[in-house]
C-alpha cells in the first residue's frame, strides 16, 4: 500500500531535523556542517507545515517544503537581526518544532 | 514463446533476458545521447581555463561544451517524444541544469558578478555584528535574505564565499522544480510540463538574476505563493450569468478554464496562512518583487479568480506597512515609489556604449532577438486561442502582468528585466502548449528548432560576458588583502566598478569610490587617461591617501564595453605620472597605494 504523501513529508522532516542537528552540532568538518545548516534551512519547518496539506503531487510537496522552510528561515533569522539577539543556534529550535509537528501528524497516522 | 514457456526456462537463462532487456533499455537513444552529452561538456570543463576564455565568451571558447549542451537538449527531446517518463525527464533536466549553472562556478572558482560580494558583505556584517550596522544600505534594511545567509554561515563556521558561488545552480534547481509543479495543475499533458520547464531554462538564462541576491529569493519564494494559491486559493469558476455585469465581461476570458482543484475551508485557511508568511518574507527581502507578485495576483483576483476576496487586500497591507517603515530609504534610492510615469522610458533598460566591443554587440542583440521572440510568439498564441481562452487564462495573465510594474518604476534600469524574469515562465509554458498541440508533420524539428534556438540564445546572454563577470581567486585573494591590511576609513578607488569589492563584514568602514567616466554607471564626464583630472577628482575624495585597484576583469571590461575612457593609460600612468607604489600583486591584480596632492 502507497503511504499517503502527508506521512512520507513527515518522516522526511523527521529525518531531515535530526540529521540537521547532528551534522551542525557534531560534524567534524565544515563541509558536513555547511550541510547540515542547509539541510535546517530547507526542510524543517517546511516539512512541519506540509505534513498537514497534501498538495496531490510530488513535486508540489517538494517544493512547498523548500519554500516554507525557506521563507520561516529567513524570517526567523530576520527576527533576530531586529532584535539585536544574534544566536543563530537558537534556529536548531526549528528542527526540534518539526519533529514534533512531524510526530503528531504521524501519530493520527498511526491512531486512523 | 509463450508465457508459460517463459517460467520453463533454465533460471540463468532467464536472468539473462531480463539483463539484455535491462541493457537495452539503458542504451537508449535518448539515454546514451544525454549521457555522451553530459560527457563532453565535463570534458569541456576541465579543458577550460580563465585566461583561456575570449572576449565572445564561453560558448566560443569550447566546442566541447557546445556539443554536450546541444546533445542534452537533445536526448531531453528524445525521451519527451518517445516515452516522456518522468524519472529520465527529471534527471535530464537536472543534468542540464547543472551543465548550465555548474560551468562558471568550477571554472572560475568564486561567485560570479561584483554584486554577490556586496551581498556576502551585508551577511558578513551581520554574523560579525548580529544588528544592522549601515542603516542608510537599502540592503540591511530589507534583510531577510542576508540574515538566512549569515545563519547558515554561521551555523557552519564558514563564510558565506564558500557557497556563494553555487547559488544560481541551487536557485535553478529548486525554481525548475516548483515550476514543474505549477505547470501540472494547469496543463494536463504532462510532455507540455516538461517542454515548457526546458523552453524557460534556455529563455531566462541570460538575465543572470539568480545568483545570491534577494531577487532570485524573491522570485522563487513567489513561485511558491503562486502554487499555492492555484492549488487551494483558486475560486471555482464563476458562472457568466451570476454576479452582473463584471461576470458577464469576464465570461469570454475565462470559458474553457479547467475547474478548480477541490479544497476544504480547513485548507484554504492554512494555505492563506502560508501565503501570507511566505509574502511576509519576500516584503523583507527585496523591494521590488512583492509588487511583481501583487500585480500577478491582482491579474487574478480581476478575473475573478483568487479567494478569499480580501486576501489581495492582505498582503497589499502587508506590502504597504513594510514600505511605509522605510519609505526615506526608497525615496532616497529609487526617487520615491513611482520614479516615473514613462513606461517606455522605465522599460529601457541598462544604458551601451558607443565604443562597445563587436562581442557586446553581438550578445546584446541576441538577447533582444530572444525577449523580443518571447513575448512576439506568447501574444500570437493569445491571439490564436482568442475564441476560447480560458485555457489559457491563467498563464496569459500571469505572462502580462509584470509589465503593469513598468508604469510606475524603472527601478535603476533593471525593471525590464524583473518583467522578463517574471513574465518568462508562463510565456514558455504558452509556446511549449502551442508548439506541441500543432498539427504539422514538423512539429518535433519545429519543437527542437526553438528549444536549441531558445537555448543557445539565452546563453550567449549568460556566457558571452563571462570573462568580464566572472572573478579569479586572485581576485578576491587581493580584495580579502585589502581590507585586511589597509586602514579603516581609507579610500579604495575601482577605475572599472567591476572587482569583487565589500565582502568583508567592516565593508561599510571604507570608501569604495568609481570615477565618473562609464557612461553605463551613470553621469560621466572625465577620461581616466587624463591624469590633470584624475588627480583632481581623487584630491576631491578628502583623503591624503587612496588605494588604486587595477584588475584582469576590469581589463577585460574595458575591452567588452569599450568604457570607461582613458583606463589602459590609467593603469599605464599609476606607477609613472601618478606615482603609486605597488602595495599588493599577483597574476589578476595590482593595488596601488597613492598620495594625493591637494586632498583636504
Amino acid at each position: 500500500m502507497r503511504r499517503p504523501r502527508t506521512e512520507l513529508t513527515a518522516y522526511a522532516g523527521i529525518v531531515a531535523s535530526i540529521a540537521a542537528v547532528a551534522l551542525v552540532l557534531g560534524a567534524p568538518w565544515p563541509a558536513m556542517a555547511l550541510a547540515g545548516s542547509l539541510l535546517l534551512a530547507v526542510v524543517p519547518a517546511g516539512a512541519a507545515v506540509m505534513c498537514w496539506l497534501d498538495s496531490g503531487e510530488n513535486a508540489a510537496q517538494a517544493g512547498l517544503v523548500l519554500v516554507v522552510s525557506l521563507a520561516v528561515f529567513g524570517i526567523a533569522s530576520a527576527i533576530m537581526i531586529w532584535a539585536h539577539a544574534w544566536h543563530p543556534y537558537a534556529l536548531l529550535a526549528l528542527a526540534a518544532a518539526s519533529t514534533v509537528s512531524c510526530a503528531a501528524r504521524l501519530q493520527r497516522e498511526v491512531h486512523q | 514463446m509463450t508465457p508459460a514457456e517463459q517460467y520453463l526456462l533454465p533460471a540463468p537463462a532467464a536472468g539473462l533476458r531480463v539483463r539484455a532487456r535491462s541493457i537495452r533499455r539503458w542504451v537508449q537513444p535518448q539515454v546514451a545521447v544525454s549521457l555522451v552529452g553530459l560527457s563532453s561538456w565535463a570534458y569541456g570543463v576541465t579543458q577550460l581555463r580563465p585566461t583561456g576564455i575570449g572576449i565572445y565568451g564561453l560558448l566560443a571558447s569550447s566546442p566541447w561544451l557546445d556539443v554536450g549542451l546541444f546533445l542534452l537538449v537533445a536526448g531531453f527531446l528524445l525521451e519527451l517524444r518517445r516515452e516522456a517518463r518522468t524519472w529520465v525527464l527529471a534527471l535530464q533536466l537536472v543534468g542540464l541544469i547543472i551543465a548550465i549553472h555548474g560551468t562558471v562556478p568550477i571554472i572560475f572558482g568564486v561567485p560570479e558578478y561584483d554584486w554577490v560580494y556586496k551581498h556576502v558583505g551585508i551577511a558578513s556584517a551581520f554574523e560579525q555584528y548580529g544588528r544592522v550596522t549601515d542603516p542608510t544600505n537599502i540592503y540591511q534594511q530589507w534583510p531577510v535574505l542576508f540574515a538566512g545567509v549569515a545563519a547558515i554561515a554561521s551555523l557552519a563556521h564558514v563564510n558565506a564565499l564558500t557557497f556563494a558561488a553555487w547559488a544560481p545552480l541551487a536557485f535553478e534547481m529548486a525554481d525548475a522544480l516548483l515550476l514543474v509543479a505549477i505547470f501540472r495543475l494547469l496543463v494536463g499533458e504532462r510532455r507540455i510540463v516538461w517542454l515548457a520547464v526546458l523552453l524557460y531554462e534556455g529563455l531566462v538564462s541570460w538575465v543572470g538574476q539568480d545568483y545570491l541576491s534577494p531577487q532570485a529569493f524573491g522570485f522563487l519564494l513567489w513561485l511558491g505563493m503562486a502554487l499555492i494559491i492555484l492549488r487551494w486559493l483558486r475560486r471555482p469558476t464563476p458562472a457568466p450569468d451570476h454576479g452582473g455585469r463584471l461576470a458577464r465581461l469576464r465570461a469570454p476570458l475565462l470559458a474553457g478554464l479547467p475547474p478548480a482543484p477541490d479544497t476544504t475551508r480547513a485548507m484554504r485557511a492554512v494555505a492563506v496562512a502560508v501565503v501570507a508568511v511566505i509574502f511576509f518574507a519576500i516584503v523583507a527581502a527585496h523591494q521590488l518583487t512583492p509588487y511583481m507578485a501583487l500585480a500577478g495576483i491582482g491579474a487574478l483576483s480581476l478575473l475573478g479568480l483568487v479567494r478569499p476576496r480580501w486576501l489581495l487586500v492582505l498582503l497589499a497591507a502587508i506590502a504597504g506597512g513594510y514600505l511605509a517603515l522605510h519609505y526615506d530609504l526608497i525615496a532616497q534610492q529609487f526617487g520615491g515609489l513611482f520614479s516615473g510615469g514613462n513606461p517606455l522610458a522605465n522599460a529601457a533598460g541598462a544604458r551601451g556604449t558607443p565604443n562597445a566591443s563587436s562581442a557586446a554587440v553581438w550578445s546584446a542583440r541576441t538577447v533582444d532577438a530572444l525577449a523580443g521572440g518571447m513575448w512576439l510568439m506568447t501574444v500570437a498564441v493569445i491571439a490564436r486561442r482568442r475564441r476560447r481562452l480560458g485555457p489559457i487564462a491563467i498563464p496569459a495573465v500571469l505572462a502580462l502582468s509584470p509589465f503593469a510594474i513598468l508604469l510606475a518604476q524603472s527601478y535603476g534600469g533593471e525593471a525590464i528585466y524583473r518583467v522578463y524574469m517574471f513574465s518568462a515562465p508562463w510565456c514558455a509554458l504558452l509556446i511549449a502548449g502551442v508548439l506541441y498541440e500543432l498539427r504539422a508533420r514538423i512539429r518535433w524539428a519545429l519543437i527542437a528548432t526553438v528549444s536549441v534556438v531558445a537555448l543557445f540564445a539565452g546563453l550567449q546572454g549568460l556566457y558571452g560576458p563571462v570573462s568580464v563577470n566572472a572573478f579569479t581567486p586572485s581576485e578576491l585573494n587581493a580584495s580579502v588583502w585589502l581590507y585586511a591590511h589597509t586602514p579603516r576609513g581609507s579610500v579604495i578607488v575601482l577605475p572599472v566598478d567591476d572587482f569583487p569589492a565589500a565582502e568583508a563584514a567592516d565593508y561599510n568602514d571604507y570608501d569604495v569610490e568609481v570615477p565618473p567616466a562609464d557612461p553605463q554607471l551613470g553621469p560621466s564626464w572625465m577620461n581616466e587617461g587624463n591624469v590633470e583630472q584624475v588627480e583632481s577628482w581623487m584630491a576631491s575624495l578628502g583623503q591624503r591617501t587612496v588605494y588604486v585597484v587595477v584588475s584582469r576583469s576590469m581589463n577585460n571590461w574595458a575591452n567588452y564595453y569599450g568604457a570607461p575612457d582613458g583606463y589602459a593609460e590609467l593603469v599605464r600612468d599609476l606607477p609613472t605620472s601618478l606615482h603609486g607604489s605597488v602595495v599588493y600583486h599577483n597574476d589578476d591584480a595590482t593595488i596601488y597605494r597613492l598620495t594625493v596632492a591637494g586632498a583636504n
